[in-house]
């Protein structure tokens, strides 16, 4: 046998080998041996390339080109075998790292607002977007601001109703008259209207306060603090049908759906007309029920047009502009809103509670 | 107030049911807190004739009754109650009927016997707090009927909530002159007879010396009255409204006013010396009130006093020695007008509230003063007879509010309203009592003498928009100029984003509590009249509302809570007062629990810091914590100041274990702070452009002093480290065994980064070397590794 013969049987036998060892190859890094021990720098293909430095030279070609086929045959096979294994690989990769993925998240510390902050947030908000500016004031007044400006002068019986807390050691002005914390967020508006004037403008103005308030009253429906926020509008020629139309936005907005208004006459000594805010009954529909008392309505606040008194104590002239004003309860809403049967769980602050109406 | 809806229909013949007369009542401006119907609430209860009774036979304190309620069949009834008899006339709840108790009445047996029906009490009719047996009616009491009908039962009671600037309306005449303006029906005509006048018997001698608090007075005496108790219309009409018998006179003369609208007083006159004379108070006068108490009266006050003492505070109580008892024979009847602020402060001062002050307070019709004289003495005469004496009168009721007027635009009311007021309205106004005249847009208004609300035109735009009815007024929505939004305040927020639940505690705390954390130096603010001493003093510190908050969760099996609570403080200062604001913030217990992928852990004084520079961090701001013993209710060691900038802006730290105790929490509390008012303005973040070349990292670890602080290793080598060092941070700290008892092991690892190029070892090498010297040079550390 020529020494070309003998190598092209050893080529053939080599590459028959090589190509049942692939085959047979049961992972990749097996594969990757295999490839090595044919194929690599020290390879068996490269051993049967040695001989070849023993042929003639016109027989080198022929069996140069032998060797390359097998050297390409062989690299065919192991990349064929090598996406094999590798899809296998990745196969049984997957299915090593299967999760219980009904398992529980790593659980980590979940905050939420207050329920009355929720209430705030959106109230400001929804009157914020109508263009009313947001004001503070402080919860330490004097009986002027809370009081006497809002037209409850002393021997006003309003002023008895209002059940108010007076602290000691302070006073204020000239008389030293009694500091209290305030009985509601009116105090803002005449503090909003006085800096507002202050600074040199002119109405229109409008302003939403929201802020904590202070009664002495405190049982199953009364807090001793609870969150109000007044809103109010002074401008030429404001008049009670903008009054009801602000407070149907709102209200609707509040309660996200198209609810009934009802306004009755009250009193309340800083507007005039006075009026009690009705909306319809959100819980029956206006049918009656448990929370309505059978009536269909709920009562959710008090408006009415700013006194002339009011804006006098502020020095807008009463004949030229005109104003509406509303102060609403926050809890009272929130309640409504999110069914809150008891008002004491606000201040309670269970975290079960404040978790639940987290959201 | 209470209204027996049968004395609204004496004064206006009124068609519709009770409840519509609310929703009327509620139009007018009047609110209605409720109706009740004593006489619905016993329906299908009926008179019953019992014709036999035999004891059961298996039970010692129940009878069996044959009961006639006129129809075919007698009734079988088991009763328990005693004290009736075959032949006794009984209400009996038949079948299906609801009592007041909620009780309703089926069919059944009792301990075997069958009964249709019960006889009731008088508390199981409502119409008593305790009976004992069953009501026994009246033999005439026909079979069968209902018996709220025989017992007149009043067919409803409306409860009314008047405002104070309706006083007029604070009696039954005032409220049926609204319903019958509105319904456009007549409103009957007061009696006008008046009583006739013994010459024998004496006019009161009066002098009023406060006129201008007094501007009416009126007294009179009637003698020889035979007191006895008011008739049983009377005392049921009393109760229907919510008033308790006393007397026959005391009686008469609440009947007048719930059904006038005038206080009246009746002094015996024979416990009065001499003549009577109203006027002011001089300071520390004695007045022993009918209610037991002894005042002494503050200079101003206006009285009515005789020759001796005092007899009345003036429309507010008068004294126990002058009051009518059941042996009084002669009486002096008292009907005036009293200065509204004046009744108004003097009530506030003692605190003593009367039905009488109520009224006065908000202003009675000056011209119903004499008709109630007249009413009165009327009923007193009829009921208990008596000779009546002549009316002695200081002061012209006339004059009191007299041609009260308001003239105006008519469009200044259209344009208040935002709606047209058609002259159709003045009508219902004139009926009101208003004279009214119209002319192109003026209107020329006289206000009544009972309206002491009205003088200008927008009290006059209220009375129109409620004649109107207040659902006439369109909503409109006014346009709105939009101003710049306020930047939202998103401290809370930001807090809770991080895994705080948010509270709201009490402004007020106890000053026990306050002590804890705040230390006493005059400055708090405490209330004059708290709810109790936990409320009491307003609060300078956020963390006892938040320890309360804290020892509330934790006694109901939570494992731990992270809180936090926005709010104010308050505090005295030398010129008034100052209200910060605060964001606060309590850790304590779990903060980490038992789970599948971990363990339980507490929270830390790490955990609440990390929460607070990450707050501090997304408002552009960085804090310094410098370690500071001396924070009263912290324990030393692990609490420290919070300074942004220069400012001293927190505070944070460990709460005192014995605190913590004291709110029975046994794991570490970790408490925090910031004044939100005194933090500066972050920074906004400006662009920068993110690094082309990568950076490297190494690590170098040092023995340091154990009371070394981080803060200052960190700073020297940041400043070591040049520009090339883009951040250094301790990735470890071990003390234990292989480290000194003094020292602690820290590692540090470096990131370093060039804006232009990438590093080179040599770079990184230099910069190590620096760090390694200077640490070395300012703390004498061991260089380990």
């Amino acid at each position: 046998m020529s020494d070309i013969e003998a190598l092209n049987e050893q080529l053939a036998g080599l590459q028959e080998e090589a190509l049942k060892a692939f085959s047979g190859a049961t992972d990749l890094a097996v594969l990757e041996q295999l490839r090595v021990a044919y194929l690599g720098k020290k390879g068996a293909l490269t051993e049967v390339l040695k001989g070849v430095g023993k042929l003639p030279p016109e027989q080198r070609p022929v069996i140069g080109q032998q060797v390359n086929a097998v050297k390409q045959a062989l690299a065919t096979a192991l990349d064929a075998m090598e996406s094999e294994l590798a899809v296998k690989a990745k196969a049984e990769r997957i299915e090593a790292e299967r999760l219980d993925v009904t398992l529980p998240g790593r659980s980590g510390p979940v905050g939420a607002l207050h329920p009355v902050q929720q209430g705030l947030d959106e109230i400001t908000a929804i009157f914020s977007q109508m263009g009313f500016a947001v004001a503070e004031g402080p919860e330490i007044e004097n009986e002027f601001h809370n009081f006497d400006a809002l037209n409850i002068p002393p021997e006003h019986p309003a002023r008895a109703m209002h059940d108010t807390f007076f602290v000691k050691g302070l006073s204020s002005g000239e008389n030293a008259e009694p500091m209290l914390l305030r009985t509601h967020t009116s105090p803002v508006q005449i503090r909003a209207m006085r800096r507002f004037l202050e600074e040199g403008h002119e109405p229109p103005l409008a302003v939403v306060a929201p802020g904590r308030v202070y009664r002495c009253d405190y049982d199953v429906t009364h807090s001793p603090m609870f969150h109000q926020v007044e809103v109010f509008k002074v401008d030429h020629d404001v008049s009670m049908a903008h009054l009801k139309g602000v407070l149907k936005h709102f209200l609707s907005t509040y309660f996200e759906r198209e609810v009934d208004i009802r306004l009755r006459p009250h009193y309340f000594p800083f507007t005039e007309p006075s009026a009690e805010v009705d909306i319809g009954c959100v819980f029956c529909a206006r049918k009656g029920c448990r929370i309505c008392k059978g009536s269909g309505w709920i009562e959710v606040l008090g408006s009415g047009m700013i006194h002339p008194n009011v804006l006098r104590s502020v020095g807008i002239d009463s004949s030229i502009f005109s104003g509406f004003a509303f102060g609403l309860g926050v809890e009272r809403l929130v309640m409504l809103k999110q069914g809150i049967p008891d008002l004491r769980l606000f201040f309670e602050n269970d975290v079960r509670f404040l978790r639940r109406m987290g959201s | 107030m209470k209204i027996p809806f049968s004395w609204l229909k004496e004064q206006v013949a009124l068609s519709k049911s009770p409840a519509e007369i609310a929703d009327d009542l509620i139009r007018l401006g009047h609110e209605v807190e409720g109706i009740e119907l004593p006489r619905a609430a016993v329906q299908g209860v009926r008179v019953g004739l019992i014709e036999a009774k035999v004891p059961h036979p298996d039970a010692d304190k129940l009878s069996l009754l044959k009961v006639n309620i006129g129809e075919a069949e007698l009734l079988d009834i088991v009763c328990g109650a005693s004290n009736m008899d075959v032949g006794d006339k009984i209400p009996v709840a038949t079948v299906g009927t609801s009592l007041p108790n909620g009780l309703t009445i089926k069919k059944g047996k009792i301990r075997g016997e069958t009964s249709c029906g019960m006889c009731c009490s008088e508390t199981e009719l409502g119409l008593a707090d305790e009976s004992a047996g069953l009501l026994i009616l009246p033999a005439d009491a026909p079979i069968g009927m209902e018996v709220g009908e025989f017992l007149q039962l009043e067919e409803a009671v409306i409860d009314l909530s008047i405002t104070p600037n309706r006083g007029d309306c604070m009696n039954v005449r005032g409220l049926a002159r609204d319903l019958a303006a509105d319904a456009n029906l007549p409103l009957a005509d007061i009696n006008s007879q008046t009583a006739e006048v013994e010459s024998t018997v004496q006019a009161v001698a009066v002098s009023v010396s406060a006129d201008s608090d007094c501007p009416v007075y009126l007294a009179r005496r009637i003698e020889g009255v035979k007191l006895a108790d008011s008739p049983a219309w009377m005392q049921a009409g009393l109760i229907m409204a919510g008033m308790r018998p006393v007397n026959g006179i005391v009686d008469v003369l609440n009947y007048v006013m719930l059904y006038y609208g005038q206080p009246m007083h009746a002094f015996d006159a024979d416990n009065i010396d001499g003549d009577i004379t109203v006027r002011s108070a001089v300071a520390g006068e004695d007045f022993a009130a009918l209610d037991g108490r002894k005042l002494k009266l503050t200079a101003g006050d206006l009285l009515v006093s005789d020759a001796s003492s005092v007899i009345a505070l003036a429309g507010i109580m008068g004294s126990e020695a002058s009051g009518v008892s059941n042996s009084t024979t002669n009486i002096v009847l008292e009907s005036a007008f009293f200065r509204p602020a004046r009744v108004s402060e003097t009530r506030r001062t003692y605190a003593m509230v009367s039905e009488a002050s109520m009224r006065f307070e908000r202003g009675v019709d000056p011209l119903m003063v004499a008709t109630a004289m007249q009413q009165a003495s009327l009923l007193i005469q009829q009921l208990f007879g008596g000779q009546i004496g002549a009316i002695t009168t200081c002061g012209d009721a006339a004059a009191i509010h007299a041609g009260v007027r308001v003239r105006c635009a008519v469009s200044r009311i259209e344009s208040r309203l935002g709606i047209e007021i058609p002259e159709s309205v003045d009508a219902v106004l004139r009926r009101m009592g208003f004279g009214i005249e119209r002319s192109g847009n003026t209107i020329d208004v006289t206000v009544p003498s009972f309206r002491h609300d009205i003088s200008i035109a927008e009290d006059l735009s209220e009375e129109y928009a409620r004649v109107i009815g207040f659902d006439a007024i369109p909503e409109v929505l006014p346009s709105l100029a939009t101003i710049a939004p306020a930047r939202l305040d998103r401290s809370i927020h930001d807090a809770v984003a991080s895994g705080f639940l948010q509270v709201v505690s009490y402004a007020f705390i106890a000053e026990k509590e306050q002590r804890l954390f705040v230390p006493a130096d005059g400055n708090d603010i405490s209330l004059e009249n708290p709810i109790s001493d936990a409320m009491s003093v307003m609060r300078r510190s956020a963390w006892p509302g938040l320890m309360n908050v804290a020892k509330h969760n934790l006694n109901r099996q939570q494992a731990g809570v992270a809180l936090a609570e926005q709010g104010r403080l308050y505090v005295k200062t030398a010129n008034g007062h100052a209200e910060d604001n605060v964001l606060a913030w309590l850790m304590t217990g779990e903060v980490a629990r038992d789970e599948w992928c971990g363990s339980a852990r507490n929270a830390d004084f790490f955990d609440l810091k990390a929460a607070l520079e990450s707050w501090l961090a997304v408002r552009g701001l960085t804090g310094r914590f410098i370690a500071d013993d001396s924070i009263v209710g912290l324990q030393a060691g692990q609490s420290a100041r919070i300074l942004v900038g220069r400012v001293e802006a927190g505070r944070i730290g460990k709460v005192d274990g014995d605190i913590a105790a004291a709110f029975d929490i046994d794991t570490p509390v970790f408490v925090a702070d910031i004044n939100l008012d005194a933090l500066p303005e972050g920074k906004k973040a400006k662009f920068q452009s993110l690094p082309e070349f990568p950076g490297v990292e190494r690590d170098l670890v040092f023995l340091f002093d154990k009371h070394t602080t981080s803060e200052a290793i960190l700073n020297t080598v940041r400043s070591a480290g040049g520009k090339l060092l883009n951040d250094a941070r301790i990735f470890d700290l071990y003390q234990g065994k292989g480290v000194p008892e003094d020292k602690v092991s820290l590692g540090i690892r470096f990131s370093l980064q060039a804006a232009d190029r990438t590093l080179t070892q040599e770079d990184s090498d230099a910069a190590m070397h620096a760090i390694i010297e200077a640490v070395g040079k300012r703390f004498a550390a061991t260089f380990r590794g």
